[in-house]
């Protein structure tokens, strides 16, 4: 039997002119594992909502053709009759997570449904045990990883027992190890259960490893491919979509190697039949040459805690920074990668240690003084932007520092053109997209003329089009002198673009290299609790010893393909 | 404030098992027996009787002390803001009039100053048991005892959700100003003027705005998700049974309440000490 059934089915949002899904076929069969992938704006989200009954319940809109879920009419259903039937677990971690408590969060369901208490405290026990999280049953939200919030979500979806499970961009705020956590959970469900899965995702590597029977891709409302990864991968659709195809899939493409499907490449495993091509491949291929450089940012043995008892979160942190490198500053989550930056910007003050900008000590020095000098952009940018005008907020900081009018003028004018937004300057932010806001939050810091950048997670929550135009842009910024310090989670973006990185775990330095040797060090990586891509099984193929040099070299050589 | 931005503290006290719902009954009663006097004697009485009970809570004095001294003095300015805008409502209300500082146009009489002084014990005789209320109560029972005392569970709820995400809020607050600050815009003392200041905290109203609506989207998509208003009524997972002290509790309240409305036909309504 069917669990769901596109017949012909378009929507169109109230406020909107066009359809954003334009007539989908599709069906989704018990116990199946789907994956929806899309662009950013490619209604897949949408598609989401349609399924949860969000759409038409919650946001209005006009529908055509026919959805039924479990051979129910959707339309004259409610969207307490689609919650019996779907279970939905959002993206925003906090937003979802109601309760004052795990216990409670998990409940909510229950709570809503008049269970009585008995039932209540057998149901969320069992739920919570499902999820591995009984431990925390009387924690609250705020002292969770984001990990452990979306699985106490999926805990109080449980309660419901639907046979359908919704997962709306699961790993968006996760960092890889925790992604890699949450998929197996997913998987332990599915097996334990047999519910269907639908995970909607744009980070397309991860839910694929983890092995799903269909992969749907959405295009502008439409769907562009409804089949199985092994047919898909050898295709250029992803490409196509503006979608990031695995990280090996990508290579495999890169040196020249045609997949066939018959080759099941969706399993990372079956790639040993392309090993003659890579290592061939790596013999021809050349190593960049290391460039001399300048320190300009000096920290020595950094100390930092919160308060005097309790635990040190920064603990005798060396290293510098070069001109006109890109740095990348990697660990988990709770590495104190955030807090390193604090200090750096000035927000909060270390207990020992120095840093040292250009021959200069900062430790006198305010936030405020500081920030002529070193640029600071925030992961989000709805949380830097104040002003109404572009011109406006890029002025803003100027502005604060009491720069004379006409030449605030001509500086702004210079970093929006640096930033591609010079002929938006008089719109207002809030027609920009997000990639377009965080162009600006860039452009209101590049207009102080600052020696150093600072990105926190810059590209997180950003499809691969926006994520690869964004990164571009950085390394432009690069060349022209400025040092950019990017603290990221993500392995890939650090190899592609850093220079070099420094790995930060539980507060201290573990080592200070270029990101391919950081890679090809396995004891290290799994000590920082970072996830290595999937570039390093392919590096495996010819031979262990030679992953830090084979990822170096094909990192070489995807630059020169990128400039062609 | 602790991180749940709740201001709760859990101590082994027979007012912490008391239910939520009670110590509400028990904060509205009071409040209704305080405002049918204004007499520094009952006032007076109520405020040992409301400290003693604050100290049976086990509150440390560490954790209510701030709160105490900001309504000591709040009420302290309101009763000299009524001595110079009324400076003569205490005869009014009492019908005698003795004159103490005269000053052009009018004079401040005695028996103003010593209403001031009555309104004064009177705002703080409610303070201890509203600190009782808001210290002992945990924000989860919170919202079930709203709804116990017939307060509707969606309102009930809303008060709940409040609980749950004012430290996100707050941490999101610290993270704009952070981004500002990093811009050169001056938070702290020492770098700009007080009105300035205060002038670029209402910068970060816009992105808090924006971010806080975003968030109530949210939210209200997961509330609808998992089926909250559909039904009537609802359970609760963190309702405890009524117990005896509770019983207890509510009929002592109602005795004082009588006691109340004995007293408030043998008083008269302003007492002088005179």
């Amino acid at each position: 039997m069917s669990h769901i059934v596109f017949k012909n089915f378009s929507f169109q949002y109230e406020a909107q002119t066009n359809p954003t899904l334009k007539n989908i076929n599709l069906e989704i069969k018990q116990g199946e594992k789907i994956l929806i992938a899309g662009p950013s704006g490619s209604g897949k989200s949408t598609l989401g909502h349609c399924i949860n009954g969000l759409i038409p319940f919650s946001y209005h809109g006009k529908i055509d053709g026919e959805l039924l879920i479990n051979g129910k009419n959707y339309h004259e259903t409610s969207i307490h009759d689609i919650s019996g039937e779907i279970g939905t677990v959002l993206q925003d971690q906090d937003g979802q997570f109601v309760g004052l408590s795990v216990g409670e969060d998990v409940a909510f369901f229950y709570e809503n449904h008049n269970v009585n208490q008995k039932d209540m405290f057998t149901g969320v026990k069992a739920s919570l045990e499902s999820v591995d999280m009984m431990a925390f049953i009387d924690e609250t939200p705020h002292n969770l990883s984001g990990g452990q919030k979306q699985r106490v979500s999926l805990a109080g979806i449980l309660t419901t027992n639907t046979g359908i499970l919704l997962f709306d961009e699961p790993l968006a705020n996760l960092d890889p190890v925790s992604a890699k956590h949450a998929l197996e959970l997913i998987d332990g469900i599915k097996k334990d259960k047999g519910s269907t899965i639908i995970i909607i995702e744009h980070r397309i590597e991860d839910v694929l490893l983890s092995g799903v029977d269909r992969v749907i891709v959405m295009e502008e409302g439409i769907i562009v491919a409804d089949m199985h990864p092994d047919e898909l991968l050898p295709t250029d659709i992803l490409v196509n979509a503006g979608l990031r195809e695995p990280l090996y899939v990508e290579a495999l493409k890169a040196i020249g190697v045609t997949i066939s499907p018959h080759d099941a490449i969706s399993k990372i495993e079956n790639i040993k039949v392309y090993k003659e091509n890579v290592i061939q491949w790596f013999k021809n291929a050349k190593t960049q040459e290391v460039v001399e450089r300048k320190t300009i940012l000096k920290c020595e043995r950094l100390d930092f805690r919160y308060y005097l008892d309790a635990p040190w979160v920064i603990k005798d942190v060396s290293f510098d920074i070069q001109k006109g490198e890109l740095l990348a500053i990697l660990g988990n989550n709770g590495a104190g990668k955030s807090t390193l930056l604090k200090l750096i910007s000035g927000i909060i003050k270390q207990n020992k240690g120095d840093i040292i900008l250009a021959g200069e000590s900062l430790n006198e020095q305010t936030i405020k003084q500081r920030s002529r000098r070193i640029g600071y952009v925030m992961q989000n940018p709805n949380h830097m932007i104040t002003k109404v005008k572009i011109f406006d907020e890029v002025a803003f900081g100027l502005r604060n520092a009491e720069v004379p009018e006409i030449e605030v003028e001509e500086r702004v004018f210079e970093a929006l053109k640096v930033c591609g937004l010079y002929k938006m300057r008089n719109w207002p932010v809030s027609a920009l997209s997000y990639g377009q806001k965080k162009r600006v939050t860039i452009a209101s810091i590049l207009v102080m003329k600052p020696e150093i950048i600072i990105l926190d997670e810059p590209t997180a929550g950003q499809d691969y089009r926006n994520y690869k135009e964004f990164m571009g842009f950085v390394n432009e910024l690069r060349k022209s002198g400025v040092s950019v310090v990017i603290i990221t989670h993500d392995m890939q973006l650090a190899l592609e673009y850093a220079d070099r990185a420094v790995v930060l775990s539980k507060g201290s330095v573990l080592r200070r290299a270029g990101v391919s040797e950081i890679m090809a060090d396995k004891a290290l990586m799994q000590q920082a609790n970072l996830r290595a891509t999937s570039l390093s099984d392919l590096a495996m193929l010819v031979g262990e010893e030679m992953e830090s040099a084979f990822l170096s070299r094909y990192n070489y050589y995807m630059g020169g393909l990128n400039h062609e | 404030m602790s991180r749940s931005g709740s201001l709760y503290i859990e101590r082994p006290s027979i007012i912490h098992r008391l239910d939520g719902s009670t110590k509400l009954l028990l904060l509205i009663g009071w409040t209704a027996f305080i405002f049918m006097f204004m007499d520094i004697r009952i006032f007076s009485i109520m405020i040992v009787l409301g400290f003693s009970l604050l100290k049976v809570s086990k509150i440390p004095w560490k954790s209510i002390k701030p709160l105490t001294y900001f309504v000591v003095a709040f009420s302290l300015i309101n009763s000299l803001i009524l001595l110079l805008v009324t400076p003569q409502y205490g005869s009014e209300l009492s019908g005698s009039y003795t004159k103490l500082i005269s000053y052009f146009g009018g004079a401040i009489t005695l028996e103003t100053v010593w209403y001031a002084v009555t309104l004064s014990f009177k705002y703080v005789s409610i303070l201890p048991i509203t600190l009782l209320f808001v210290f002992t109560t945990h924000p989860s029972r919170f919202a079930s005892s709203l709804n116990r005392i017939g307060v509707s569970y969606k309102v009930a709820y809303a008060v709940s959700i409040a609980f749950r995400y004012i430290p996100d809020v707050k941490e999101e607050m610290m993270n704009i100003m952070h981004a500002q600050e990093a811009r050169g815009v001056a938070f702290r003392k020492g770098d700009a003027s007080l009105v300035k200041r205060l002038r670029n905290f209402v910068t970060i109203l816009v992105p808090l705005l924006i971010s806080s609506l975003n968030r109530i989207e949210v939210v209200s998509n997961a509330l609808q998700l998992r089926g909250f208003g559909y039904e009537k009524k609802r359970t609760w997972y963190n309702r405890r049974p009524l117990t005896i002290n509770d019983g207890i509790s509510i009929l002592l309240m109602t005795g004082l309440i009588g006691l109340g409305i004995y007293l408030k036909s043998q008083l008269t309504y302003f007492w002088l000490f005179y």
